[in-house]
This record gives structure tokens, C-alpha cells and sequence, in this order.
């Protein structure tokens, strides 16, 4: 994954790098540094450039607390979150790009967007203050923080509404789908993007969007069975049927 | 027509693969595109006796063999990639029953051709799921078998035991299964298990003339005669387990029901209606095709709309008239074994059209498009994600059921990416007659027939005896062939084969 994201991002020959190498890992920070992330002073970058020293673990911690980098187990998953913190400030740099497809694709869908006021807009999401709360919340729930601490906030509520309502806790058997297991790896995808882990990755996008559309389908069906109790009346009246000739 | 030796007809055939052959240009005149059908070898030598019989001296009469009516529709204007006849092809009015066409809709040459659909509108199939096995329903067979009898009427001229004066019908012909939703015959999942969930939205009752309405309102929820008929029906073999498993079908010997019927006297006459309209409409538009049987309109003149917008609501009639005896199943199945149907898990697995045309988008030459394909004894077969088919059925591919005859076997097969491409996402409907209708009935007696169904163990409860000599298995080829053919040139899947124990028939 790390590699992808590298690649990404750009980095040159990422695909023969050995992450778990201590001077490769520092040579990715000051690259990623000079090249993308670009947020430390002067004398923090000049001291991450200085990759032999022995003072840099110390510099390093200081750097990636002050990006917001939640604590984590290894060098490995710390490595992780700066490519995706790397990734996230180069997409919003051609945010407008992005913008002006979507925007087009919005145009041809032709559906009315109602924007509604909330008062939680107004919170500053970029503030460390909550950030850490969220990256708090993260990990007393085992989730994995994403560099945007909105979309980890986005999995923390699925969490706590999907699986932590009162009624769910009491009867976790009547919530948690005890499906039928089948084999997705074998299913056609439909498409071939020639790469083993990105067929994956399509695959498990494909599951979820069939899962949305179920419980889209289910609700349809529920409503049409409340409109049903309104408007059912079958009947039948055997003196009218006439068999055969 | 031309005319030419059978040897000097074979230079215009050319075998592409192991179960399909090309008809090139110049078969029959004007050929815009070039046809392909689908056989193995025993189909192959039906396809050519027929032909060679139509070459000998002093043919004339009857319609034309299929692989001719494959190229004459090949010749109509507008016509897409190609005309194809799917392993079942047999002759039929103007277009071959088994065959599909597919139209730009964007060209304004293109036509829509009722010939194309049949008379028959959305003659189809439906397939309902119990969580019974055989020997529960081994004991009541016979029990079983008249129940269903008394609650679904059959036969030519039988009437429907669902009240409905002309004020329904109306609203049955525009909102199809919506209709049976509201008024509580069918359950909200029928809906979501159906083709265009049961409801044609273009249908328009007012393009209907007071004739078809006159035909149509007693015989709504009717099985008809013919090769209509109701089953009940055992899981014989499961060659797709997951697929099956999403389809609700676990083992062998679980027990479906099975109902073949269409729109009955109601699609005839709209059919019929049409084909006078667009006599005048060829005329005025000067468009020529080599069989006077291949009666069209250009699809965006009058004439052509008028007809979309009926034949849907024969469509939506056809779809009531399936889920109206859907209802009358469960009841009986519901009497019978003393349990709900709810508690009988009997869900519809699927409902399939065979005679229908339909705007679909395709993809030709790498473009996509926007075509008319008609489907004539053919059944839309999509593959696995394609946004047109049940959730439930986006990994598996839609399930496409399969009709035998009576007293042989039905299958279930599943769409696939390689239908999609090479026929447009359409494979075979049934078995296809191999005999003709008059031939059956010199050949065949029908005692013989019922007899033979006896030795099988199928229970039979038949309105005209009589006539049960025409849908003998001997007047049809081989249904096993038909499918194997689909399953082996890959358009689409052998999923799961059922057998019949007892059968309902007009």
C-alpha cells in the first residue's frame, strides 16, 4: 500500500525500495518534505536533511507531532499516515480540478442540491484540538485514523450508530448480518484494471455498493408494503372462473 | 426470393466456431448486416433439413425456413451489429421465434416490427421458490396438482376468478405489477425479482383499441392454452452453487413452481391492430422488406410510438396476469400444507419476458447506443453489475428461466459479459418446436401422450386433452441441447436444471 501511495505520489523508483530500511525511511521524510508536504521551518527541514546525525529521531518525532500524526505502533504505519497526509495536500491542491469534474457531473445528473444551515459547520475541523479528539476516539474504538480526521470522524459515528444503539448492544444477533459467505474473489468484476490489488480493492467497492443498494431496496419495499396496508384489498370470486372450453 | 440449389444456399453459411455459424451478405437480398445462429450438431441438422426441404421443386407455402427469416430480418433498416438466432430458432410470423434484432434508435431510418415481438406480447416465465422438498409434496402430489388446477384456469375461452371491471383493467394496462401491488395480490419482492420490475413506464392504455380491451378483461389472470402451462417443478442438479445459493435454491429436491404465460387474447389483438396501422405506415414511407410478414414502421413515426406504447401495456398486462396467478399458487399451496405462504418461502426467483422489445444501452463498435432490441422467443440474459438487474442478482447475473416441455425439464441459467457482447445480452427462451402444430397432431395420439407422462410419475390436469399431442416433448427439440448450446458458446450459464412431477396445462 505504501508503495502505491509512493508511486502515486511520484516518488521515484518506489517499487524497489525496501521501507523497512532505516536510511530509506528518512531519505522518503526529507523528500516528501521538500516535495510535497512542505510545513516545517527552516532549521526543522535543514535538520531532517542532515539524515546521519544522530540527533534526527528526536527532530523526526518533534516534525511529525507537529503535522498532527497520531501516536502510533511503528515507523511502518508512521510512514503510512505522511504518504496519506502527502496525498491528501496534493489532492486538494488541484481540489479546483477535481471540483470542476464533479461539479459537471452533478450538471448532468440534474438533481436539486438543498444545502441545510448547521451550526457544526462552523467548528474549525483543522484545529489540533480536534483532531486529537478525534484521533482519541479513534483509537478507544480500534479504528484505523485516516490523515483527514473528517473522514475518521465519519467511521467513528457509522460505528457508534450501526453498533452501539441501545437496542443493538442488547441484542447484537438481531443487527449483525449473519450472511451466507461467497466466494467475491471468483465473481466477475466485469472489468480487468491488470493488477491483482486494484481488481481487489474494485471488488470490495463493488460489495459495498451492492450492500447501499440493498438497503436502499429494502426500504422500498418497506414502504411499499406501509402503502399496502392502506390500499390492499385482494379478492377472488370463484363463480366467475371458467375452465377450458 | 431467390432461388438456388441447397448446395449453392450452404455458400453463404460458414461454420465460425464449434456452436455458431455465420450467414453472410447476399444470402437473402439487401442485407444490411450479416446473421448468426447458435447450434450444436444435433441442432445444425434441424437447421439445414429445414432449409434443404425449402429448396426442393415445388416448396411453396408455409413460412420460410428460420436460417432465411434470420436474413431477411438482417435486411431491415436500422438493423445493429447482427441478426441473430439463438439455439431454439424456429419459423415463425415474419421474424423466426428465437431471434434477436436490435434497432438505433438514433437512426431515422430504424423500425420497430410487431413481427419482432410476437403475438404473444411478453409471453414470459416465473419461477417461484419453496423451502418444501419432495418428499413433502410426493404424498399430496395428486391433491397438489388439482388444487392448482381449481385455482388457476386454464384453457382456451377459460375466465379469471379475480374480479375486475373495465375501470381496473386501465389502470392494470398502465401500471403493470403496481397495479397487483396496490390492490394486495403480490408481495413488494415480486416487484424487485421482475423484468423492469413488472411495469412498462411508456405504457399507454388509450393507443389500446375496445377490441383488445373487449378480449382482455375476462381472461386476466388466466393460464391460456397452447404451450402455456403451470408446473410444479423438483431441483434436479445444481451446476452453479453460489449462484443457486443467491437464487435461495440450497439442494436437490427442493420444490419451485414453474408458470409460463403471456398477455393471452389481449397481446394477440394489439399485435394484430398494429400490423394493419403499419401496412399503411410502409407504404407511406416507402419502406421495403423482402417478406410481407416483416410488417414495421419507423420507430419515431406514429404508427411505431402507437405501438411501443401498447405493446407495453399488453406487457404490464401479461405481468399482472403472471402475478395474479402467483397469487392463485400460493393459495394453493397455502390450503394445501395449512402454512402461509410466507412461512412457504415462496419467492419469486425471477420473471422473464421471451416476447417483448425494449430500449436498451449497448455497446457497437466501442460506441454506446441507444437500441431497440426485439426479443422473439429470446430472453434477455445481462451479466453480472449491470445496472438493470436485481441486487440480489449483481454478482450472479440476472437468472434467465428456461421452459422445457411438458414432461421433459426447465432450466435456470445466468447472464454473462461474452451474451452481452455477442448478442446483445440475449440467449434462448425454451425448446423450440421441432414439429409443426398440424404435424403433432397426424403423428402423435394424444392418449399416448398423457400415457407416457403417467409412466414418468408427472401428474397431469389438462383442459383439452385433445390438443396435448402439439406440445408433446417429441414435437420440440431437445431442451438440454438448446441450453447445452448457450452454455458452451458462453452467452450464457448453465445454473440449475428442475424436473417436472406435475404439470397444469391449457
Amino acid at each position: 500500500m505504501s508503495k502505491r501511495l509512493l508511486n502515486a505520489l511520484e516518488y521515484p523508483q518506489a517499487d524497489s525500495l525496501n521501507l523497512n530500511d532505516p536510511l530509506t525511511f528518512k531519505k522518503i521524510v526529507v523528500w516528501l518534505e521538500s516535495n510535497k508536504i512542505k510545513n516545517a521551518p527552516a532549521n526543522t527541514f535543514n535538520a531532517l536533511k542532515n539524515i546521519n546525525s544522530r540527533e534526527w529521531d528526536i527532530v523526526y518525532d518533534k516534525y511529525k507531532d507537529s503535522l498532527g500524526c497520531p501516536a502510533l505502533g511503528s515507523r511502518v504505519e508512521e510512514l503510512q499516515w505522511l504518504l496519506g497526509h502527502a496525498v491528501q495536500i496534493t489532492s486538494s491542491l488541484n481540489r479546483n480540478l477535481y471540483l470542476k469534474y464533479a461539479t459537471e457531473n452533478m450538471e448532468t445528473s440534474n438533481v436539486p442540491v438543498i444545502v441545510a444551515e448547521n451550526p457544526l459547520d462552523k467548528l474549525n475541523f483543522r484545529s489540533k484540538e480536534f483532531t486529537d479528539g478525534i484521533n482519541d476516539l479513534a483509537k478507544i474504538l480500534k479504528i484505523v485514523p485516516h490523515p483527514d480526521p473528517l473522514v475518521t470522524l465519519r467511521a467513528v459515528r457509522k460505528l457508534i450508530t450501526k453498533r452501539m444503539a441501545p437496542d443493538c448492544v442488547e441484542n447484537p444477533q438481531k443487527y449483525i448480518v449473519n450472511g451466507t459467505p461467497y466466494p467475491i474473489q471468483e465473481a466477475p468484476l466485469g472489468f480487468d484494471l491488470h493488477d491483482p490489488v486494484l481488481n481487489n480493492a474494485a471488488n470490495i467497492l463493488r460489495m459495498l455498493y451492492i450492500h447501499d443498494l440493498r438497503e436502499l431496496q429494502t426500504k422500498a419495499n418497506e414502504l411499499i408494503v406501509a402503502a399496502q396496508s392502506v390500499t390492499a384489498n385482494p379478492k377472488t370470486d370463484t363463480k366467475l372462473g371458467k375452465v377450458g372450453f | 426470393m431467390v432461388v438456388r440449389q441447397y448446395q449453392e444456399e450452404l455458400q453463404y453459411l460458414e461454420k465460425i466456431s464449434p456452436y455458431s455459424w455465420r450467414i453472410k451478405k447476399g444470402f437473402q437480398p439487401n442485407m444490411n448486416v450479416e446473421g448468426i445462429f447458435y447450434v450444436n450438431q444435433k441442432l445444425e441438422k434441424l437447421m439445414l433439413d429445414e432449409l434443404r426441404n425449402a429448396c426442393r421443386p415445388g416448396m411453396v407455402g408455409g413460412f420460410l425456413p428460420g436460417v432465411k427469416q434470420i436474413a431477411n430480418v438482417a435486411a431491415l433498416p436500422g438493423i445493429v451489429g447482427r441478426s441473430v438466432g439463438l439455439p431454439d430458432v424456429h419459423s415463425g410470423y415474419g421474424f423466426a421465434i428465437g431471434n434477436m434484432a436490435a434497432f438505433d434508435v438514433n437512426n431515422p431510418e430504424s423500425i420497430v416490427s410487431p413481427g419482432g415481438v410476437g403475438f404473444d406480447i411478453n409471453c414470459g416465465v416465473r419461477l417461484l421458490r419453496t423451502n418444501l422438498f419432495e418428499q413433502d409434496v410426493m404424498p399430496v402430489k395428486e391433491h397438489l396438482a388439482q388444487s392448482l388446477f381449481d385455482h388457476i384456469p386454464v384453457g382456451v375461452g377459460s375466465k379469471g376468478i379475480i374480479p375486475m371491471n373495465a375501470k381496473d383493467l386501465e389502470e392494470a394496462l398502465e401500471m403493470g405489477m403496481d397495479w397487483s401491488l396496490r390492490e394486495g395480490y403480490i408481495w413488494a419482492e415480486d416487484k424487485e425479482h421482475c423484468e423492469e420490475y413488472g411495469r412498462m413506464l411508456n405504457a399507454d392504455p388509450a393507443k389500446v383499441s375496445m377490441r383488445a380491451k373487449k378480449r382482455g378483461l375476462p381472461q386476466l389472470g388466466t393460464l391460456g392454452a397452447g404451450n402455456h402451462y403451470a408446473e410444479i417443478q423438483v431441483v434436479d442438479e445444481i451446476f452453479d452453487k453460489w449462484s443457486a445459493c443467491k437464487m435461495g435454491i440450497e439442494e436437490k429436491g427442493q420444490i419451485c413452481v414453474m408458470i409460463h404465460s403471456g398477455s393471452r387474447g389481449f397481446g394477440h389483438q394489439v399485435a394484430t391492430d398494429a400490423l394493419v396501422q403499419m401496412e399503411k405506415a410502409m407504404k407511406r414511407d416507402n419502406i421495403e422488406t423482402n417478406d410481407r410478414q416483416l410488417a414495421c414502421a419507423r420507430i419515431n413515426s406514429a404508427e411505431g410510438q402507437d405501438y411501443l406504447k401498447s405493446m407495453a401495456a399488453a406487457a404490464n398486462f401479461a405481468w399482472v396476469n403472471r402475478s395474479s396467478m402467483t397469487f392463485l399458487s400460493r393459495q394453493a399451496f397455502a390450503k394445501q400444507f395449512h402454512m402461509t405462504p410466507d412461512d412457504l418461502d415462496m419467492h419469486v426467483i425471477y420473471d422473464v419476458s421471451h416476447n417483448i422489445a425494449k430500449v436498451e444501452e449497448h455497446i457497437v463498435d466501442g460506441k454506446p447506443k441507444t437500441l431497440l432490441v426485439h426479443r422473439k422467443g429470446s430472453t434477455r440474459a445481462f451479466p453480472p453489475h449491470h445496472p438493470l438487474i436485481p441486487v440480489d442478482y449483481q454478482v450472479t447475473g440476472q437468472p434467465v428461466l428456461i421452459g422445457g416441455t411438458m414432461g421433459t425439464c426447465s432450466y435456470v441459467l445466468t447472464g454473462t459479459e461474452q451474451g452481452m457482447l455477442e448478442t446483445f445480452g440475449s440467449t434462448c427462451h425454451g425448446a423450440g418446436r421441432a414439429l409443426s402444430r398440424a404435424k403433432s397432431r397426424r403423428n402423435l395420439d394424444y392418449t399416448d401422450v398423457l400415457r407416457k407422462l403417467e409412466y414418468m410419475g408427472i401428474s397431469i390436469r389438462v383442459a383439452s386433452p385433445k390438443l396435448v399431442m402439439e406440445e408433446a416433448p417429441e414435437s420440440y427439440k431437445n431442451v438440454t441441447d438448446v441450453v447445452d448450446t448457450c452454455h458452451a458458446a458462453g452467452i450464457s450459464k448453465k445454473c440449475i436444471k428442475l424436473r417436472p412431477i406435475a404439470v397444469i396445462k391449457g
